[in-house]
């Protein structure tokens, strides 16, 4: 054989080999040898335990996730299955005049559209039923949904909503919670007032506990409006069956809430739903009640097909709940041991355009405000103020995070002030096993002082000090 | 910190049923949705320990309105606690129908026995035993009662009073301890997240690693708000950054080396006494942060996040009042 026959013979692929001999480098698309699954399931032996609390078992679906088996609602498909898209408002606070959807109607591949006045009950939230699933008179804030397409693919829905021409009639505004406070500022949902919820809790004599303070410090604190950024964005699939029972696989934390939720705006019984809670890439606390589902079914009982929503990342930032932000002023009286004596909180939580989850938030805030010490004069106030900005609700912490940089900060000030440990000054005032909270609640399994030393101790605080 | 385990004042139940197989193993049907914190895994645990059988033995389902029972939602914290006793009474009931038939299958009475090691054994006489899926198996085909059982749990409350709040608004609440050390760079106002330590409460921790993963999960969102996230609106309320590139939020850069305690801990009220951990581990972050750098470069922060900017105009400014009360 000649030296160029040679090369070809040696560079020649033989196919029903070259597959089975790892040495051969193919320059063939990439084929992933199949691999059968274990027959064993290998189970770490923490599962294996019968003494089972205590044990750090992983999870189950930490396999699944590991090697990208878990189905998430954006990894569902059914036969004939429509994608929705929503359009949003991108105006803070107008009137809307009118909607005109016939273009959006006539692209081919669009199958359902749907506006606020079709929805049977356009009114849903966990405590003040305030928000429309689609406006269809007024918009209250940019990231509003206006009206909703389901198309055959993702980029017509797009197409489609962006064909959809809504006249608006600019209202004015208001941006800052504090401000909508005033009688005279623009009310968000008129006519009733921007505050519109209200906690106190008062607990012995502040202005005695002020009188005999050798030291009083008044601060205000400000945090910022958060968005949960999850995973996984806001997704669902509604599907009917001839029977007229509407099935929603969605990311929601909490399917019972749903289904009475869907049950409401629908005008529809319970026993016709069925929603089903898919794993979940992440909630913390943005995906506990419905956004786009109703939407959703309706969509999907007008095109005759299921329907699959999945929010945009943008959407997310604009149109799913967020972290209040709260205004909080502290005024604290101590003595000149370090002992707190009287401590009077104002919150003002800014609500955004619908309450959503704050009046829980309001309450755990404010409760939570003087922090885990005993303080014998308490007074907290909070307020809730709707503005024209994204709708604030549920997230990791409800108002805790907040008032605990608020409360926290203001102890280290006073610790420097009086010449103190950070770490005595806590120790001094935290509560113990059998302390009164500031609503009077006897408490029990108390560990503060536990924590404190044990991550004092774990830091080397008192060496950090030096 | 502290931090509250349920829903504030109103009814918040949750329901779970407990089937156990005629080979002993179980299923646990629970309305709670998993969303990434393990809570399935820790209910599972739950259920193993009250039946005597390991967490491997336990299947979950969960989530489905139409087949799972009625729960609140995994929110407020609440999955290990409230779930949590709804699963281990279901667990319990479950568990009582199969002593009264190893009762007479050992000739004792139901309340001298004891499930664990998948067996029903005899309290204080543990040779004296039976085989948890040969109960489950005579208790079902020749007893005709098949092991289930099914309960729901609502933490007890007292309502707020309207005007002074006072009142018994949750049934439990756990406490936490958050340090942080940071390197603040006085020409740039860059804050260089060093080290954090976290001793959380969480009565007892029935999985300690989920534990940890919480803390360092809760951790990261603290970072985020106290150094970096903030959601920007222009005059006329329309968003500034709704996306993942202007919205700063930690990366796996930013996070410093955790150190993780459990505190000591027992609820009696809880599961196995155990409370929750989702939430508070948020909670002291952003204060722990801000101390430090008011222990670092003597300023204190009033508003969050502190970015560069703020931090670097704090300095500039306390060092301007420096000068003016030197030179004064």
């Amino acid at each position: 054989m000649s030296d160029e026959e040679k090369v070809l013979e040696r560079e020649k692929v033989h196919l029903d080999t070259a597959l089975r001999d790892p040495e051969i480098d193919l320059r063939l698309p990439a084929v992933v040898p199949r691999e059968p699954y274990p027959i064993e399931t290998l189970v770490p032996e923490a599962r294996q335990q019968t003494r089972a609390v205590g044990q750090r078992a992983t999870r189950q679906d930490g396999r699944l996730h590991g090697l990208g088996q878990t189905k998430y609602i954006d990894d569902m498909s059914f036969p004939g299955m429509l994608y929705a898209r929503i359009k949003r408002a991108g105006i803070a606070s107008a009137r809307i005049k009118s909607i005109d959807t016939s273009a959006a109607e006539a692209i081919p591949g669009v199958m359902a559209v749907l506006t606020g006045d079709e929805i049977p009950v356009n009114s849903f939230g966990p405590s003040l039923q305030d928000q429309p699933v689609l406006c269809a008179e007024q918009v209250f804030h940019a990231g509003d949904g206006v009206a909703a397409v389901a198309a055959i693919t993702e980029q017509i829905a797009e197409e489609a909503i962006d064909k959809i021409v809504v006249e608006y009639e600019p209202l004015p505004a208001i941006f800052d919670p504090v401000e909508a406070m005033n009688e005279d500022a623009h009310k968000v949902h008129a006519p009733g007032s921007n505050i519109y919820a209200t906690k106190a809790i008062r607990k012995g004599d502040v202005d005695k506990g002020f009188a005999e303070s050798d030291h009083i410090f008044e601060d205000r604190f400000t945090t910022q409006m958060i968005e949960h950024v999850s995973l996984e964005p806001h997704a669902a699939i509604a599907d009917w069956d001839a029977n007229g029972r509407v099935t929603i696989w969605a990311t929601i934390g909490r399917i019972t809430l749903a289904r009475a939720d869907i049950a409401r705006t629908l005008s529809m019984p319970m026993s016709r739903i069925r929603i089903i809670g898919t794993v979940v890439g992440g909630n913390f606390g943005g995906k506990n009640e419905i956004t786009q589902e109703p939407a959703l079914a309706l969509l999907s009982k007008k095109a005759g097909r299921p329907v699959k929503g999945v929010y945009t990342r943008g959407e997310e930032f604009t149109s799913t709940t967020t972290r209040h932000p709260i205004v909080m002023d502290y005024k604290t009286g101590v003595s000149n041991e370090g002992k707190i004596l009287a401590r009077k909180v104002r919150l003002v939580l800014d609500g955004g355009a619908y309450c959503s989850w704050s009046e829980t938030t309001l309450g755990k805030a404010c409760i939570l405000s003087p922090g885990p010490y005993n303080i014998d004069n308490v007074v907290a106030e909070a307020f809730v103020v709707y503005t024209n900005k994204t709708m604030t609700g549920a997230m990791r912490g409800f108002g805790a995070p907040q008032v605990c940089f608020a409360y926290e900060s203001q102890m280290d000030d006073i610790a420097t002030k009086l010449g103190m440990n950070p770490l005595d000054i806590r120790l001094l005032n935290a509560f113990h096993e059998g302390s009164s909270s500031p609503t009077g609640q006897v408490l029990h399994s108390v560990v503060v002082k536990e924590s404190l030393e044990t991550a004092s101790a774990r830091f080397r605080w008192q060496e950090a000090l030096t | 910190m502290w931090y509250p385990i349920g829903f504030t004042v109103a009814a918040n139940p949750s329901s779970a049923t407990v089937r156990v197989n005629e080979d002993g193993t179980a299923v646990l049907l629970t309305g709670t949705v998993e969303t990434g914190q393990g809570s399935l895994t820790v209910l599972a645990q739950i259920a193993a320990e009250a039946l005597g059988i390991a967490t491997d033995d336990v299947h979950v389902v969960s989530a489905d309105t139409d087949t799972t029972p009625m729960d609140t939602g995994a929110i407020a914290s609440r999955t290990t606690y409230v779930t949590g006793n709804a699963v281990a009474l279901a667990a319990e009931a479950a568990r009582d129908i199969l002593f009264d038939t190893a009762a007479q299958m050992l000739g004792v009475k139901a309340s001298q026995l004891e499930a664990k090691d998948r067996k029903i054994h005899v309290k204080g006489f543990p040779q004296h035993a039976v085989a948890i899926g040969d109960v489950a198996q005579r208790s079902q085909f020749v007893l005709g009662q098949p092991s289930i059982g099914s309960a729901s749990w609502n933490p007890p409350t007292v309502a707020m009073d309207p005007e002074t709040g006072q009142g018994k608004p949750f049934s439990t609440y756990v406490y936490a301890t958050q340090i942080a050390e940071v390197d603040v760079d006085d020409e740039t106002g860059e804050v260089d997240l060093l080290r954090i330590t976290a001793a959380h409460d969480c009565g007892t921790a029935i999985n300690p690693m989920l534990v940890e993963g919480q803390v360092e999960g809760g951790i990261s969102m603290g970072v985020g708000m106290a150094l970096q996230e903030e959601m920007l609106f222009r005059d006329d309320g329309t968003h500034v950054n709704p996306n993942l590139t202007n919205y700063i939020m930690p990366t796996s850069l930013d996070m410093p080396e955790i150190d993780v305690d459990i505190v000591q801990g027992f609820d009696p009220t809880g599961p196995f006494g155990a409370k929750g951990v989702g939430e508070p581990t948020a909670v002291p972050t952003a204060a722990a942060i801000m101390n430090a750098i008011h222990d670092a470069v003597g300023i204190r922060i009033t508003s969050l996040p502190a970015t560069a900017e703020k931090i670097l105009m704090a300095i500039k400014a306390s060092r301007e009042q420096e000068q003016k009360r030197l030179s004064a």
